[in-house]
């Protein structure tokens, strides 16, 4: 118990407290990258600033809409290679590849894959005369570009997860519920999902935790762009201190992105707890 | 098995001694430069001439992403730690101001003398001083050039106006599908294509620290680019384009005209390309009585402060700069000279033609603003631009927007930009 708090100390709180001191002060080349205190004053600059909360609504949208999207493609994925088919060991093995490469590497490939016109589905769509989609340049698809290239990466992880779930719930179950005259929907839902339900929030929190984080992907696809609207909070941090080299204000970027995390995360294990007993009660 | 060590003794004091005598230096001073991984691909012979011919030193190439920005971003993560393992950093120009407000490099004006610009090529001497100082010296140079089709125009466009109708002409004959591919997508680069033509219009990105980008030329070159996606000059996915996707799209002889750096020069002529031969260069359009300008982006080497073999590094700048190096980089891998002697020697120019055209534009170059905060300025400038192409705001409430954005950040940064 000793050892794993002292690792959680310096691995987490002190790195978190350095930032939370590095909030207060303002340390860029004007300062000749001294730290020098500054009070709130970079909270006060956060609040009024518009390019944060756009991009905290980004953020937030993609966060959302990817691990929303992945948790239903995931348990899809998971109830089908849950089901006694030929050859399941290698189709399991093969739905963890896009898992396994590297987000860089994906999102350079899915960059060529949207390049208008030359990617493969513009010149399928020339190709039977429809126009092609600027899937990269335009702001009302691009950030859907995005959560569709996340989602193609780690829905297998999501899968993952929920098919250790699927495997601790009992056969018996099952065929007790269908003996009682229960159809397919009806023990998914009473059955299944409740049963899940502690497995699903494991993949909502690492998911979430991750998908709020991102950086690499909106990093290699599309830079922020166009027009701002995929720049997530944790690029307009990395350009905050890599490029202007305003570390206080980056400092302040991480920690407000950690809070929002945070918020996300209590919320997702709230929302479980409250919907725990009405599943667990089987009381209609 | 005595006999046999106290030889084996014998043997290697000899060794020694034969070492010693003939004066084989006991150690190397190692000398580390960081290069964008093209450079470093393309400087790799000159290394080992270098090591061959400099065996009290070991220069060492640190190949980094090929990506500007990640270099940058790499370089600065080394050197915030305090000591950096480079010794020598290949600089894009506009870098250098920040580096320097930063503290991290050391002025080379004591190494090289103060006459060391004298032998550049007007243009390529623009960028490598800061506040007093000389803190670059420039390997290659790079200027923004308008690459054209000798195949389907007699002359290249010098106007706008000409440049549009050139355009649609070939576009309603069916010789190209668009008329003009440039660098539209969300980062520096569209940057550096909006100054060449901000200047066109005869407009200016910052005047006495100051921002002049709601004048209404500055408008009038923002509506002028807009426009040219609008009205189909330009493909919708110009602002999804960075220098390779253009030249890809020109390589395939889809367009009639492409902005970008001269690197696209040799990309374009070399054996099996379809344009070979068919290829101009010139500087970008301009309004009547406007300069027509060449964005600089020059790459240039420059000293760590934290280095600890100064004098090494120096010698490793001075040879990897020098004319004999730079002629081999220009003929080997297209990449522009920056001494004026390389551009006048009469071998290169005659096996070259084109070298007097990069003269030319190089002489036409002008900087983007020399400011530690221009990183700052020039994402408000990408961003901006960006939204009026792909997010329906008029380039008259875009450039009014940026302006009040660029003052604020002037204000936070206390006066001078």
């Amino acid at each position: 118990m000793a050892p794993a708090l002292l690792l959680l100390l310096a691995v987490f709180a002190l790195p978190m407290l350095q930032y939370a001191w590095l909030s207060t002060q303002a340390q860029t080349v004007l300062t000749e990258l001294e730290p020098q205190p500054v009070g709130l004053a970079q909270w006060q600059r956060l609040l009024q600033d518009g390019r944060f909360w756009q991009d905290a609504f980004q953020t937030l949208r993609f966060g959302l809409c990817s691990v929303g999207l992945e948790l239903v493609l995931g348990l899809a994925v998971a109830l089908l290679l849950n089901q006694p088919l030929r050859g399941r060991t290698l189709l399991r093995t093969v739905s963890l590849l896009p898992w396994a490469l590297p987000t860089t590497v994906m999102a350079l490939g899915w960059r060529w894959i949207f390049n208008d016109p030359f990617g493969p589905i513009n010149l399928l769509l020339a190709q039977v005369g429809l126009p092609t989609v600027s899937f990269l340049g335009d702001p009302a698809i691009t950030w859907l570009s995005m959560v569709w290239a996340d989602t193609w990466k780690t829905t297998p992880f999501v899968a993952l997860l929920l098919l250790a779930g699927l495997q601790t719930i009992p056969a018996d179950l099952y065929e007790a519920a269908a003996l009682e005259g229960a159809n397919r929907w009806q023990s998914l839902r009473r059955i299944t999902l409740p049963l899940l339900s502690p497995y699903i929030l494991i993949a909502v929190l690492f998911r979430l935790a991750q998908a709020l984080g991102v950086f690499d992907l909106v990093q290699v696809l599309t830079a922020g762009g166009p027009a701002g609207s995929t720049e997530s909070l944790a690029l307009y941090a990395y350009i905050n201190a890599m490029r202007f080299l305003d570390f206080g204000y980056s400092a302040t970027l991480m920690l407000a992105a950690f809070l929002l995390m945070l918020l996300l995360s209590g919320g997702a294990v709230l929302l479980w707890l409250v919907s725990r007993p009405r599943w667990a009660g089987g009381q209609r | 098995m005595t006999l046999r060590r106290r030889l084996l003794g014998v043997v290697l004091a000899s060794i020694t001694l034969l070492l010693m005598a003939t004066g084989v230096p006991a150690a190397t001073i190692p000398v580390s430069v960081l290069m964008p991984a093209s450079f470093a691909d393309a400087s790799a012979p000159l290394v080992r001439e270098f090591n061959a011919s400099h065996p009290h030193i070991r220069l060492e190439v640190t190949r980094g992403p090929l990506d500007t920005e990640s270099v940058s971003d790499l370089a600065i993560s080394s050197l915030l730690l305090g000591s950096s393992p480079y010794d020598l950093l290949l600089m894009d120009v506009t870098w250098t101001p920040k580096y320097v407000a930063a503290g991290w490099l050391e002025p080379l004006e004591g190494w090289l003398g103060d006459d060391a610009m004298a032998p550049l090529a007007p243009g390529a001497d623009l960028g490598n001083a800061f506040s007093g100082h000389l803190w670059r010296f420039p390997m290659v140079a790079s200027m923004g050039l308008l690459y054209w089709r000798t195949d389907l125009m007699a002359a290249p466009p010098r106007t706008p106006m000409e440049l549009a109708q050139i355009s649609r002409e070939l576009q309603s004959s069916g010789a190209v599908r668009w008329g003009y591919v440039w660098q539209g997508r969300q980062y520096e680069g569209l940057s550096t294509v909006f100054l060449e033509m901000l200047r066109g219009f005869g407009g200016r990105w910052i005047v006495d620290g100051s921002p002049t980008l709601d004048s209404k030329e500055a408008v009038a070159a923002t509506r002028w680019l807009e426009g040219l996606i609008r009205q189909g000059i330009s493909p919708p996915s110009v602002v999804t384009m960075a220098e390779p996707q253009s030249l890809q799209v020109f390589a395939a002889g889809q367009s009639a005209f492409m902005r970008n750096w001269p690197y696209a020069w040799n990309e374009l002529n070399r054996a099996g390309s379809a344009l070979a031969g068919k290829v101009g260069i010139t500087t970008m359009v301009a309004e009547p009585g406007q300069p027509h300008v060449a964005t600089q982006g020059s790459w240039g080497l420059a000293l760590t402060k934290g280095s600890q073999h100064k004098r090494a590094a120096i010698e490793a700048l001075q040879f990897l700069t020098s004319e004999e190096s730079q002629t081999r980089l220009y003929e080997d891998f297209g990449y522009t000279p920056t001494r004026q002697a390389v551009f006048r020697d009469p071998k290169l120019v005659s096996a070259h033609p084109e070298l007097p055209e990069l003269e030319a534009a190089l002489a036409d170059a002008v900087l983007r603003p020399l400011t530690p905060v221009y990183a700052q300025i020039s994402d408000l400038l990408y961003r901006e631009l960006s939204r009026v192409f792909t997010a329906r705001v008029s380039p008259q409430q875009g450039m009014e927007q940026l302006q009040e954005q660029t003052l604020q950040l002037r204000r936070t940064v206390g006066g001078e930009i």
